[in-house]
């Protein structure tokens, strides 16, 4: 009966134990039996090893991982400890992108107190909430995933009052009661933002799944463990307002000999007319190391 | 019964229970068409009518969806079976288990019931033959021993129907 702390004293659940004999033959019992999707038993498996978000590593971690492995990438990887100190990783189950995000949003945000950023998200947040609510989503969809993440928000940038602590970050970043919400946060601002603009999405959307922009939302969008592509980046960075760095790790090499490391920003497409692109570089704050088919966080010397 | 099975279902949690209870409202205040929500004072099992739309196959037919929550529904997929007798379709076992990707992999927390029952018409809607499902006997028999539908490893090959 340990979940009994849970249960809101409304008769509405206190009514929910089942009673009649068919009801309790019927599911509960057989939940741990050997018939659990595979999927879920890898995932099982993925998340005892590591949490959804890891400890900050040496770059050194990620060469002793290749050590016999390709010399390409060990050559890539002495490139990139150039201009990066660290990694903390993200497990593997799909949502990692969203998951980097989140982390190194807020872990800049507690380290800048940047209050004029925060205020430049938050309308943006206000504006991603109009865009679904326009789209026809009813607004208990997605009420609980928004007012969590400006919960967050609010506790690493607090005004008069103490931030929460970096490891507090870290427990929350850890929690699936918080963490699983604002991805989820993440994944119905990107589906928004990608439905809003469709005609500007349609040809990647089509190249990338041959499916229509609304089909691809539904099932590679707004569905948990699903794994992000260059367009689920693309219109979180332009909903939210926030540069994106990605670094590609990968075997790829130039004929010229030299070994570098290709990186791409994903800078918002800005509705004013400034566009911050043509203003001169820009330097996002959020770096994500991409690995085919993942993504860690990365920190700048 | 006291069998500990009834004690291992989770209740929901808090977030659970207020999206429930806004999504009840928002079903009596807009219900989908062709759907009635049979009352009780469980916000955690939902019993709901289907009436096969008219001009397909299921026209002036009855059926039963249960649907069950989870502890911490919307993120995880409510399970939703047809109680017995189930609608003869190519996607429907005979134990009311429904082969449809939205109530599995697909599930998403921007789903509500109203959408998934929707779905689950048109599914119904589109159906061409009145069938069951060509290994229907021996999923039935695999499910015997009370396997819930979300623990099976569906196939969605087949989305013409």
């Amino acid at each position: 009966m340990e979940n009994q702390d849970e249960i809101p004293v409304e008769p509405e659940t206190e009514s929910s134990t089942f009673v009649s004999a068919y009801e309790a033959d019927d599911w509960s019992n057989y939940k741990d039996s050997d018939v659990m999707l595979q999927q879920s038993a890898i995932w099982e498996e993925d998340a005892a090893k590591s949490p959804f978000v890891g400890d900050k590593e040496p770059l050194t971690s990620l060469e002793a991982e290749y050590k016999s492995g390709s010399p390409i990438l060990l050559e890539k990887i002495k490139v990139l400890s150039q201009q990066y100190a660290a990694i903390r990783r993200t497990r593997g189950d799909g949502n990692c992108f969203f998951r980097s995000f989140m982390f190194s949003y807020l872990e800049h945000i507690l380290e800048s107190q940047d209050q004029a950023e925060v205020d430049r998200i938050k309308t943006n947040v206000e504006k991603c909430r109009k865009t679904l609510q326009g789209l026809g989503y009813a607004d208990f969809t997605f009420e609980d995933f928004f007012s969590l993440f400006i919960e967050q928000l609010d506790s690493v940038l607090t005004g008069n009052e103490v931030p929460i602590s970096h490891d507090e970050l870290i427990v929350r970043s850890r929690d699936q009661s918080i963490s699983d919400y604002v991805v989820m946060f993440f994944r119905f601002v990107t589906s928004g933002e990608i439905r809003k603009r469709s005609e500007f999405f349609e040809p990647f959307i089509f190249g990338l799944s041959n499916t229509t922009v609304e089909q691809f939302c539904k099932t590679s969008v707004e569905p948990m463990g699903e794994e992000s592509d260059h367009v689920h980046i693309t219109a979180l960075s332009d909903a939210l307002g926030v540069p994106i760095r990605v670094v590609y790790l990968d075997r790829s090499s130039c004929d010229t000999g030299g070994v570098s490391v290709n990186h791409h920003d994903f800078v918002p497409a800005s509705d004013d007319n400034t566009p911050s692109a043509s203003t001169g570089e820009t330097n996002p704050f959020i770096v994500l190391l991409y690995r085919p088919g993942h993504y860690d966080i990365l920190y700048r010397k | 019964m006291t069998s500990p099975s009834a004690s291992s279902r989770k209740t929901l949690s808090k977030i659970a229970t207020n999206r429930l209870q806004k999504e009840l409202m928002e079903w009596q205040v807009n219900p989908p068409t062709g759907f009635k929500h049979k009352v009780t004072d469980n916000l955690q099992r939902w019993v709901i009518e289907v009436n096969g739309a008219p001009g397909t196959l299921y026209a002036n037919e009855t059926f039963q969806l249960q649907v069950d929550f989870p502890e911490h529904y919307p993120m995880e997929a409510p399970q939703v079976i047809f109680i017995p007798p189930a609608p003869l379709h190519p996607h429907i076992y005979s134990n009311g288990h429904i082969c449809l990707d939205i109530l599995y992999d697909s599930w998403s927390p921007a789903m509500t019931v109203s959408s998934v029952c929707i779905s689950i018409l048109s599914m119904l809607s589109s159906s061409s033959t009145k069938q069951r499902p060509n290994d229907d006997e021996r999923y039935v028999k695999n499910c015997r021993n009370g396997r819930s539908p979300k623990e099976t490893r569906w196939w969605f090959h087949d989305d013409k129907v």
